[in-house]
């Protein structure tokens, strides 16, 4: 888009005084922005390149080029995170989508006691991450779990689990949690492009001789493909930007098996007070986000564009 | 093809009945349109026969198959929809391949009925594009070319040209008809518009609140309606109704207007089961004059509507508006005093308690 923009204006400086009013107009909003948004990405690209140990005050910083960068990406540990936040991304986008669709799925058809069932189902979607997580960390305790007890009970296990202070379990136990958290907001998404599928299509289809797997395959499924791309889009980001459920839960322990990402900046940054490499650490994130946010712009807006003209 | 036949349909959703005891009978190859007002029930017709819902009684055949309880996909039937549901994501080949896929037939098979269908609609060059790339008309050939592909037993049609601009909507109605022809179709069409239902079908069906008005052709519903909802609702502009009392054995009237009847109206008006008739003339069958004339009823200029080859005059007569056509040369102006002659040979009598015509 802008390759043709600028075509038609070769100058951008022109257009921007010629469009001087329009400007001024939306200059405070630019100006809150740049303050709140533009300026802490200066500030953490800029602090990428220091050391700032703790023991000096953040104006004796020491410049170290990429250093920090260098680091990072040639350290086991950062491998080790990384391994965990694709894991952690992958299978909490995977689930909590298949489960959010089969969900919308469900409630896409009428029958009694659907709008309970309905809310019942949002209940993990509107509660707060916080508290959700220190719930499931008592569901989870591996002396008075109430899972462990379960188990317990039914015969499963001679002794509870310890899902969560165990570095085999302690991340898929993570993920758990947040696919229980996110399915909600996937089945609102999905329930949301179910209804606007037309109905006639349905009938056009049950008329043609589609049977139910049919008709999901060639009405629905092509019609839910704009939404399925933006419900998994958040999905992914919001994994990866993850914090609240593992901090709360783990806080990336035992022995970093649960570590991700924003877990081992945060720790880098406010417990070891190594603001560069945290920096430097978040400058690498930022890079993978945009590179996400730039595909979930073109797939919002890159439908009309692919209209072959 | 086949006939088509509905007997003693029964519809109910809760306290609501959408069709009530309807029996049709759409003869191997007949053009029959569906036609009533909104939630008349016409469309929920359609779509018993086309096995969409299922009726509460009754039973319908197609063909001598007894259909009741089977799926849409076993019915045979093809079907042609309001806004054309054309699959979105498909060309216009695979939508017109969909239901042959769907019934598992061999690629070739499918490929030459697709060709075949599409040369008919005149639509080839248009095969490798999406709907989204048609225009309006080229859309509704593609839904008819779907319905086309499969050689069904019957076509149901809900209101394909609806969507449509008035222009080309007069065109797709001549290519419907000769389509029809064309193939000796079996066609069952639902529409509120009572034009398209005179101009294409062999038979018409006027259906109101879920009953069966009339069921006979264009020709004799518009000569010979049997109520005066049927009058009201066949014709553009609609038939005149004038609601009046018996005055004596042969004269009806009401506030200020009164109509001598001959002999013959006489008889029928005293059929009547009560003192209320009400008059209907079509306005090609009444006459406007512009100084009194005996045994005609006076009225003022209400207002006055030129199409160019004729000319509509709406006259007041006491609290009903009455249309009457003159020729586009006749200069009238709002208010004027004029007469209106009725033709006793072409006037039509109702009883004004029940609605039938006498």
């Amino acid at each position: 888009m802008s390759v043709s923009t600028a075509a038609r204006e070769p100058n951008v400086f022109a257009r921007i005084v010629r469009h001087r009013a329009d400007y001024l107009y939306i200059a405070p909003a630019l100006g809150v922005m740049l303050l709140v948004i533009g300026y802490p990405i200066y500030d953490t690209i800029y602090l990428s390149f220091f050391n700032t140990p703790p023991s000096l005050a953040m104006a004796d910083k020491i410049f170290v080029g990429t250093d920090n960068y260098v680091r990072i990406l040639t350290s086991e540990a950062f491998l080790d995170v990384t391994i965990n936040t694709l894991i952690w991304t992958a299978f909490s986008t995977f689930f909590a989508f298949a489960l959010g669709l089969g969900a919308a799925l469900a409630l896409d058809r009428q029958f009694v006691g659907r709008g309970l069932l309905r809310g019942i189902l949002l209940i993990p979607y509107v509660i707060s991450a916080v508290a959700a997580a220190y719930i499931w960390r008592w569901l989870y305790h591996s002396d008075f779990g109430v899972i462990g007890a379960l188990a317990v009970a039914s015969g499963i296990t001679d002794r509870p689990i310890n899902f969560l202070d165990n570095v085999d379990t302690s991340l898929p136990s993570l993920i758990v949690v947040n696919v229980w958290k996110e399915f909600s907001f996937a089945m609102i998404m999905m329930l949301a492009g179910l209804q606007t599928v037309p109905e006639q299509l349905h009938r056009a289809a049950q008329v043609d001789g589609a049977g139910v797997f049919q008709r999901f395959w060639h009405i629905t499924m092509p019609h839910l493909k704009g939404v399925t791309l933006v419900t998994v889009l958040l999905l992914l980001v919001a994994n990866l930007n993850s914090f609240t459920i593992p901090w709360i839960m783990t806080a990336g322990g035992p022995a970093g098996s649960s570590d991700i990402w924003i877990t081992a900046i945060y720790q880098l940054a406010f417990e070891r007070i190594r603001f560069g490499v945290a920096s430097a650490y978040s400058v690498i994130l930022f890079v993978v986000m945009m590179s996400m946010g730039y595909f979930y712009v073109r797939a919002l807006t890159g439908k009309d564009e692919a209209t072959p003209g | 093809m086949a006939e088509v036949r509905l007997v003693d349909i029964v519809k109910n959703y809760g306290a609501f009945t959408a069709v009530d005891h309807v029996s049709l009978t759409i003869a191997d190859g007949e053009f029959v349109a569906l036609v009533g007002p909104s939630g008349c029930g016409k469309t929920t017709s359609l779509n018993l026969v086309a096995g969409l819902i299922e009726q509460t009684a009754g039973d319908i055949f197609i063909g001598d198959r007894r259909v009741n309880g089977l799926d849409p996909k076993d019915r045979d039937i093809a079907m042609v929809f309001q806004n054309y549901a054309l699959y979105p994501n498909k060309t216009v080949f695979k939508n017109l391949a969909f239901p042959l896929k769907m019934r598992k037939l061999p690629r070739a098979d499918i490929d030459r009925k697709v060709r075949a269908a599409a040369k008919v609609l005149d639509i080839e060059h248009l095969l490798e594009r999406r709907p989204r790339e048609l225009s309006g008309g080229q859309q509704q050939r593609v839904a008819l070319g779907r319905a086309l592909v499969r050689d069904p037993r019957a076509f149901l049609m809900d209101e394909p040209l609806s969507n449509l601009d008035a222009k080309l909507r007069g065109q797709m109605r001549a290519e419907l008809k000769r389509f029809h022809q064309d193939l000796h179709a079996t066609v069952i069409y639902v529409t509120h518009d009572q034009l398209e239902a005179v101009t294409m079908a062999d038979r018409m069906a006027v259906m109101n609140g879920g009953k069966l008005q009339q069921y006979d052709t264009p020709a004799r519903v518009f000569s010979n309606p049997v109520n005066i909802f049927v009058a009201g609702f066949v014709g553009s502009p609609a038939m005149n109704l004038l609601y009046g009392l018996m005055e004596g054995a042969n004269r009806v009237g009401r506030d200020g207007w009164a109509v001598e009847l001959s002999a013959e109206n006489a008889g029928r008006a005293a059929r009547a089961t009560g003192r209320e008739v009400v008059l209907g003339a079509r306005h090609s069958t009444i006459a406007l004059h512009r100084e009194h004339v005996a045994g005609a009823v006076p009225g003022r200029v209400y207002t006055v509507e030129p199409t160019g080859d004729v000319t509509f005059v709406h006259v007041r007569v006491a609290q009903t508006i009455v249309v009457v056509s003159v020729a586009p040369s006749v200069m009238l102006a709002i208010d004027d005093p004029v007469w209106l002659g009725f033709d006793q040979n072409k006037l039509h009598l109702f009883d004004g308690t029940t609605g039938d015509a006498l």
